[in-house]
């Protein structure tokens, strides 16, 4: 899958994906609505998305074994979902977070490329 | 929709969560709420996912798969029994044998490093014959030979009379080298071993006690080491006692059926130890890092120095090494090997009845599977559920074949054949329980393969379409080659018990020579202390057999020292007088008896010629002998023995003739599979050596064991400081011999038969859902006027040839495979032509008569009923 062609939403996918397992990473276990306003409000508004797409990326990575999920109180003491990262989701992240720096550092080049350079 | 209440939570409070945020930002909780629906997205997409990911996970549809397996082998509690009783008698069966094999050839022997043990035997070069150990002989391997990390030897047949320390009695004693239980690997649990110094003569009064007897005879005494203990008037002191776990291994025929000792003595040797007589069994560790191979080379080495030094013991004489482990598994593994392939049978054909049943319940279950597909179920899946529903039915057989195989071997322990020496051990161990749970694995998987195959051939289109039933051609395909194969494996089994009946039949009716009816034996010792010589010990013989001659109830009285049937043996070296001197190391053996008047009356044993032994048979009287037939067959052909004299080899007899009075008939010894031996037959009184054991054979007007009262008074009333054991009636020591053969018997005998229940199940099972299937046909045919015997026909025509084939394969199979028997077979070849034809007529009766039963059926159908079916 990753060698064929990407589409734009496997793309988004994939970033989602990256985010969510970095935010767990980073902050610790987290429930679904934390989850969304971290992203929110790390992306500043520029990544708008329906907020159940969290959903579907949690489903993904718990099914890959990445993350874990427990039932434990939430902050106003209602019972909540909270999701942490699993050992093999520490190693994922990795994975993936230099695969995308190469990449971003390959884009990044192209982009800065100007006219006549080459030569 | 929603089966997933967590799910359902989860998003439940995300949602409130976005709405509280929107209310504080200022909105009417209506539009708050309406918002969050907006920012969160597709709920019903999201849900969707997630049942995607819910369905998986193989572990959950396994689950789910075993929930509904249970479910519904609750709700067929016929089906279920069926099946689970099928298997549990065919694992049941499987663990049973196993068990007993697992505790024979599978245990490892109880000693250390039992793999390095080796027996050494004498053995004439180029035989495979082996003899018991010289004591001289022993001495020279134990010091020429470098392989071995000790060399030890064990004599079996010393008994002692026990007197002091409270009780008296018999105990089975051992005589043993030194090193006997270092080399073994065993350590004491109280006390020490022998010491070297302790094998000479004299120096040997010292004793170690087995675990049981230090129990039963002293209580467990704690200051027992030290202790002194009369064996046969000698004292002794008691320097050990063996462990509780301590256990002696060895093949019974090897030992003479002494394999049980309570007192361990060290063996003597004088100085000028025996080279004729042969009382030593002997066990030798291989050093580490050598083979048994460069053993055997360094043995030819030290038998063909023997062999020069001494030819007239030795000549041509090897020394055979053999592992323990071989020696001691000899007689039993290749039956024990045989019965696991026999049950192996049984649970092949019990396999082949339950792919039948649920063969039959996956036609009724054709209209579930194919709605199953029909709504996008993989093949995968249903595969796994078919094989999560077999496993479950192979995995409740298991546990009740566990049940079984106890039920089994606690009913059969007490028949188990004593040279199962091993036997003790049987019991269900962690070994035994994988072997069950491996079994019902493989079974489960191999009769769940059979309703698969049918699944593949499931068409949607075709079995929903207006709820016809089409009989599908392969399921009856399928079932046929499954009662084909299950036929053909009924009669080799069937073939192979009716070949061990026969023989075990033919075993039973060989002539032994003697009449065992009413006859009780019963062994007397007499310690050597107080009768040590000849006339003492004849002295109390008269007495004895007078006073029970004028008993009440019996007809004859006598006495052996060797009786046949009762593991004592003995032969002897003789020279016939006028022949001309034979080649050095070349000697006339024969069996020896020492016996006493009334010995022959009381067996029954005819006399052909001459006369037997009377009460002038005095230990002053002229030296007599009488020989067997077979004896004089060989010796004298059609001359006439009476009045020629012969004189015994060895020591001081050798100037004694005596004379043939009398010639008598064969008589089986050592057991009834055994040939006819030359014998001679001398008076105890004028034995060349007195006998301080002797056994009475005593023929009764009543019933035998009645005796045995009588018996042990008139000893006491003799002398009763002499012990008297082993009671037993002619009778049983004969059926006890042959309790191996009767064990392998029984045991086949049952297989065969639960083999040829199922086969006929299984048969009968085909053709009833053959009839049951055709029904509206056969209705059909009826209506239009074709004769119950046409329908008949039909329903037979096509079951005949599964059977005919059927039993043409086993026929073939068991010409094969009879071969592998013909070891356990005595008196019978393996391609006995009685029984190549009458058992495959009998299976044939009874498949036919498992086939008509239910076809019978077909032709009482009433044609009006059997059109309206559905």
């Amino acid at each position: 899958m990753s060698k064929g062609a990407i589409t734009k939403s496997e793309v988004l996918q994939g970033t989602l994906d990256l985010m969510i397992l970095k935010t767990l990473q980073a902050l610790g276990p987290q429930h679904g609505f934390g989850l969304a306003r971290r992203i929110e409000q790390v992306s500043q508004d520029i990544l708008r998305l329906n907020e159940g797409t969290v959903y579907t990326s949690l489903m993904r990575l718990q099914h890959q074994g990445w993350i874990t999920s427990e039932w434990a109180p939430s902050e106003n003491n209602r019972k909540a979902k909270f999701y942490s990262i699993t050992r093999k989701g520490l190693k994922q992240l990795e994975r993936e977070t230099e695969a995308w720096e190469r990449m971003s550092g390959v884009i990044g080049r192209i982009l800065s490329l100007q006219a006549g350079q080459e030569t | 929709m929603s089966e997933d209440p967590e799910f359902d939570a989860e998003v439940e409070a995300h949602l409130d969560l976005l709405t509280r945020r929107y209310v504080d930002q200022g909105m009417s909780e209506e539009a708050a709420r309406l918002a969050a629906r907006r920012q969160f997205g597709n709920l019903t997409l999201l849900r969707e996912e997630r049942y995607r990911f819910r369905a998986l996970p193989a572990v959950e549809s396994m689950w789910q798969d075993l929930r509904y397996a249970a479910r519904s082998c609750r709700r067929n509690p016929g089906f279920t029994a069926a099946v689970a009783l099928t298997l549990a008698l065919g694992i049941g069966a499987n663990t049973a044998i196993f068990t007993i094999c697992n505790a024979i050839l599978l245990r490892p022997l109880p000693y250390r490093d039992p793999d390095r043990l080796v027996m050494l035997w004498e053995r004439p070069l180029g035989s495979a014959e082996s003899y018991a150990v010289a004591p001289a002989n022993f001495l020279d391997w134990r010091a020429q030979t470098h392989s071995f990390d000790g060399v030890v030897a064990i004599n079996p047949f010393p008994t002692f009379v026990l007197r002091g320390t409270g009780s008296a009695g018999l105990l089975n004693g051992a005589a043993v080298s030194s090193d006997f239980f270092a080399v073994l690997g065993t350590t004491l649990a109280m006390g020490r071993s022998f010491l070297p110094e302790e094998e000479r003569p004299g120096a040997n009064r010292v004793a170690i006690l087995t675990h049981g007897v230090w129990e039963t005879r002293f209580g467990r005494r704690r200051d027992i080491l030290g202790a002194a203990i009369t064996l046969n008037d000698i004292p002794h002191t008691i320097v050990g006692v063996l462990p509780p776990d301590f256990e002696f291994v060895g093949r019974s025929a090897d030992f003479q059926s002494r394999t049980q000792f309570d007192v361990w003595v060290p063996t003597a040797f004088n100085t000028n130890p025996s080279r004729g007589t042969h009382p030593l069994r002997v066990f030798a560790r291989l050093k580490p890092g050598v083979t048994l191979d460069e053993a055997r080379a360094d043995l030819d080495v030290v038998g063909a120095n023997l062999a020069r030094t001494y030819p007239e013991e030795n000549k041509d004489r090897g020394i055979a090494a053999v592992p323990l482990f071989q020696q001691v598994t000899r007689d039993v593994r290749p039956a024990l090997l045989t019965l696991l392939a026999t049950v192996g049978f049984v649970l092949l054909i019990a396999c082949g009845n339950v792919a039948n049943l649920l063969l039959s319940r996956g036609a009724a279950r054709q209209r579930e599977l194919s709605v199953r597909v029909a709504i996008g179920a993989g093949l995968g899946r249903v595969a796994q559920q078919l094989l999560v529903e077999s496993t479950l039915l192979a995995f409740l057989g298991g546990a009740l074949g566990l049940a079984v195989a106890m039920a089994a071997i606690s009913l059969a322990a007490p028949y188990l054949p004593v040279d199962v020496s091993r036997a003790t051990g049987i019991g269900i161990d962690l070994r035994v329980m994988s072997f069950t749970t491996v079994v019902s694995l493989t079974t489960g998987l191999l009769f769940g393969l059979a309703p698969l195959l049918q699944a593949r051939r499931v068409n949607p289109g075709d079995t929903l379409a207006a709820g016809i039933r089409v009989a599908s051609s392969l399921p009856t395909r399928l079932r046929s080659s499954l009662v084909l194969g299950q036929i053909a494996m009924t009669l080799v089994l069937s073939i192979g018990a009716t070949l061990m009946v026969r023989s075990f039949w033919t075993l039973l009716h060989v002539p032994t020579g003697f009449s065992a009816d009413q006859v009780l034996t019963a062994r007397i010792t007499l310690p050597r202390s107080r009768y040590p010589n000849a006339d003492r010990i004849a002295a109390l013989h008269r007495d004895v057999l007078d006073r029970l001659r004028a008993a009440p109830g019996v007809q004859a009285a006598g006495m052996a020292a060797y009786l046949p049937f009762s593991g004592d043996d003995n032969g002897w070296a003789f020279f016939i007088e006028g022949r001309p001197p034979l080649p050095v190391g070349v000697y006339n053996v024969v069996k020896y008896r020492p016996i006493t008047d009334g010995y022959f009356e009381a067996l029954d044993v005819p006399l052909i010629r001459g006369r037997g032994f009377d009460t002038s048979d005095t230990g002053n009287a002229m030296p007599t002998v009488v020989i067997n037939q077979s004896m004089a067959r060989a010796y004298w052909g059609e001359e006439n023995p009476l009045g020629q004299r012969l004189r015994f080899g060895g020591g001081i007899w050798m100037t004694t003739w005596r004379t043939i009075v009398g010639v008598v008939g064969d008589v089986r010894h050592e057991g009834l599979d055994r040939d006819l031996t030359p014998e001679m037959y001398v008076p105890f009184a004028q034995a060349p050596q007195p006998e301080g054991a002797a056994t009475l054979v005593i023929r009764t007007a009543l019933d035998a064991t009645a005796m045995a009262g009588v018996a042990r008074g008139v000893v006491a009333e003799s002398d009763p400081s002499v012990p008297v054991d082993r009671l037993a009636t002619m009778d049983q020591l004969v059926s006890s011999s042959v309790g191996t053969p009767r064990f392998q018997t029984i045991v086949f005998a049952a297989l065969a038969l639960l083999a040829l229940t199922m086969a006929s199940i299984g048969i009968y099972g085909v053709t009833s859902y053959t009839v049951a299937q055709r029904t509206r046909e056969f209705g059909i045919y009826l209506a239009l006027g074709a004769s119950r015997g046409t329908v008949l026909r039909r329903v037979l025509g096509q079951s005949m040839p599964v059977i005919a084939v059927g039993l043409a394969a086993g026929v073939l199979a068991s010409f094969a495979l009879t071969r592998l028997i013909t070891k356990l077979l005595y008196g019978v070849t393996p391609l006995d032509p009685v029984t190549f034809v009458t058992v495959p007529l009998l299976l044939f009766g009874v498949a036919c008569l498992a086939t008509y039963l239910p076809a019978r059926r077909a032709t009482t159908i009433d044609p009006i009923v059997a059109l309206r079916v559905d």
